[in-house]
């Protein structure tokens, strides 16, 4: 097999790999799980896939391994086209040399974790002296040496998650395709692992696709995220650019804990000034924002402002009334670094995120807005206008 | 739920009674076959023989060591035969899916509720016509062939619960359709192989019908038709056929004593923990 790199012993350079795919569509009888979708993943980058349960991200992801025909669309790893419906091209699993972690870990059961891990080895019919150095590399790469003559079932989540690490890593694949790794593991666990996945990614340079609903996982993981909602590619982004650039609602509204607060305003003109007028209250348009605005002025918009850019007044130095909302506090949530503010302004409800606070449940306080960071949504395309 | 004494008793009383109504036509086997031919006549059937001998159990087995033979030659193939293509269909039909896989179980769940007697005439000629009427193969393929759907069902059924994720694991570690047969699924197979070899066992050593009607000749007859063959035309030797019977429920019982546990199991099936 051309492509394939050895075993898990030697510092061979590894290949540049990137992925390439093209309008790749997916259907089970009448649903549609993957639509249209195009993107490049480069050499050597963390890329996640992005989505609430049943957006098409693990049918994607299925679809690089081989695991399933696609309707139509091209996959490209590296420079070796697997599948192209139009070419009628679809390689197997075995011969794509990538390597797949999933979310039960899918170890043997009546295996050894040394034969798990030596399994996509010897399938490969390599030596037996050449599956024994690389079973034992990865097994202390993973801090597992102790564990190899064990049976799956005498091992804790978090050991198997690391032997089904293991056999990924072993054969020096193209790529590591994971599936929502660490979904089995108790919370501490989780955060630990999360770094752990990281840093092995980056020692050992392998272009990795991470499929995960969790947008902290995302966040915290990723070089480059695509979200995905029903098949359809939302936006594909840097995490900086997701948080702080949305393309629409639906990435606004997913990326960020708490989520993003959003407000019904319509766009008015009113002594050469462009406000956003929210009934309960106006908010006064930045200069700067407003010539991009100027075609929108009578229609209805969307404005998204995250929790922690809204402030007490009284912690902000200079308050600006215009940006400032009358707001009753429902709930106080101390959540520790910060504390959350739960509030209701008319029909309208929001939630900041503030350093501290001296206010109670139920008094009102004056709540600015950081007009610099605020974003604004066409309500009929729910696309992002700045 | 704690029972009051007397109700506790009296469960106890029937218990025992009816495992006394079950075990007694077996005792009067046992019994029978250590009688002479004045004891059959002059003791009770359950009455322990007065001059006890192992005469009818020897004239039994003469009689009946030829068709055991064949019996069990072609009981263990047929099993085996049938047990391995059980469990590859149910592999493929589970596993590997194709257009129309779920027609063709169908088709084998079908073939589950085809009577015997509506196939005897087309198996005859077809058996003759290969050459193997009369012959211990014509009885490994009728067998083969018939235990085929029940075998597909119950490794279908059992398939079902090993993850399709570790398929596809051992798919990207490299394996290919053979591979992962033989190296994942197969080694995970014990229990429902213990199930089907057991339940393929019992029914094809008890057939009858297909014995009788595909060897009428000595050298491929079954033991379930020599068993019957023991009733003579004119007397009743009730200690020989007795014996006779003996030494036919043996491998039976052998194999549920071995398999036992098993089977129980394997009957509560999801028992694979991962």
């Amino acid at each position: 097999m051309d492509t394939w790199l050895g075993p898990l012993k030697d510092n061979t350079v590894v290949k540049m790999v990137s992925i390439t795919i093209k309008n790749l569509t997916k259907t089970y009888g009448n649903t549609i799980a993957v639509k249209d979708v195009s993107l490049q993943i480069k050499d050597k980058e963390f890329f996640v896939f992005l989505g609430p349960s049943g957006c098409g991200k693990t049918t994607t992801l299925l679809a690089i391994a081989g695991l399933i025909k696609v309707d139509s669309g091209e996959i490209w790893i590296g420079d070796d086209m697997v599948t192209s419906v139009e070419h009628g091209i679809h390689k197997v699993p075995q011969e794509r040399e990538v390597a797949m972690v999933f979310q039960d870990f899918a170890i043997y059961p009546h295996m050894t974790v040394f034969e798990n891990i030596a399994f996509p080895l010897k399938i490969r019919k390599l030596k037996k002296n050449d599956i024994d150095e690389s079973v034992r590399k990865a097994a202390e790469i993973l801090g597992i040496s102790e564990l190899l003559e064990r049976k799956p079932r005498q091992l804790s989540g978090g050991q198997r998650q690391r032997v089904a690490l293991g056999r990924a890593i072993v054969r020096k694949p193209r790529v590591f395709l994971m599936d929502e790794p660490l979904a089995n593991l108790d919370a501490k666990l989780r955060v630990q692992t999360r770094t752990e996945i990281k840093k092995l990614q980056r020692e050992l340079g392998v272009t990795t696709i991470y499929v995960t609903h969790d947008q902290v996982e995302a966040m915290t993981m990723a070089d480059r995220i695509m979200v995905q909602r029903d098949g359809v590619v939302e936006q594909i982004g840097t995490p900086d650019e997701l948080y702080n650039h949305p393309a629409n609602l639906f990435v606004a509204g997913f990326i960020g804990s708490p989520p993003m607060n959003f407000i019904d305003c319509t766009l008015v003109e009113k002594g050469n000034r462009l406000w956003l007028d929210a009934n309960e209250f106006k908010i006064a348009v930045p200069e700067e924002m407003a010539n991009k605005l100027r075609s929108y002025v009578g229609e209805e918009v969307i404005v998204g402002i995250r929790p922690e850019d809204l402030y007490e007044t009284k912690t902000v130095k200079e308050p600006v009334p215009e940006n400032t909302i009358i707001a009753t506090i429902d709930v106080i949530e101390p959540v520790g670094p910060y504390v959350l503010l739960h509030l209701r302004a008319g029909q309208l409800y929001l939630v900041a995120s503030v350093k501290h606070t001296r206010a109670n449940i139920g008094q009102q306080v004056n709540i600015e807005m950081d007009c610099s960071k605020i974003h604004i949504f066409d309500k009929k395309t729910a696309r992002a206008i700045l | 739920m704690r029972f009051p004494k007397f109700r506790r008793l009296s469960l106890y009383i029937l218990l025992v009674l009816l495992a006394f109504m079950f075990m007694l036509p077996l005792w009067t086997c046992f019994t029978t076959s250590f009688k002479t031919v004045e004891d059959v006549i002059y003791t009770v059937p359950m009455e322990p023989p007065v001059s006890p001998t192992t005469e009818p159990l020897r004239t039994a087995f003469d009689i009946m060591e030829r068709p055991l033979l064949n019996s069990f030659m072609f009981t263990l193939a047929a099993m085996i035969l049938s047990c391995l293509l059980g469990s590859i269909n149910g592999y493929i039909l589970t596993k590997i899916r194709f257009k129309g896989s779920n027609t063709v179980f169908l088709l084998f769940t079908i073939g589950i509720f085809i009577p015997y007697q509506a196939v005897l005439i087309p198996l005859v000629l077809t058996m003759s016509r290969l050459g193997l009427y009369n012959h211990i193969g014509g009885l490994i393929l009728t067998h083969t062939a018939y235990g085929i759907p029940i075998t597909t069902l119950l490794f279908r059924n059992f398939y079902g619960l090993i993850p399709d994720s570790l398929i596809m694991a051992a798919k990207t570690d490299g394996a290919g359709t053979w591979t992962i047969y033989r190296r994942i699924v197969l080694p995970l197979s014990l229990l429902p192989f213990v199930v089907a070899a057991v339940f393929q066992f019992t029914s094809i050593w008890n057939d009858f019908l297909f014995g009788v009607v595909l060897a009428r000749g000595a050298e491929a007859r079954p033991a379930s038709v020599a068993l019957a063959n023991l009733k003579g035309t004119t007397e009743f030797q009730w200690n020989v056929q007795m014996a006779g019977t003996l030494w036919y429920a043996l491998p039976v019982l052998v194999v549920y004593m071995i398999l036992g546990k098993y089977l129980i199991r394997g009957y509560m099936a999801g028992a694979i923990k991962g």
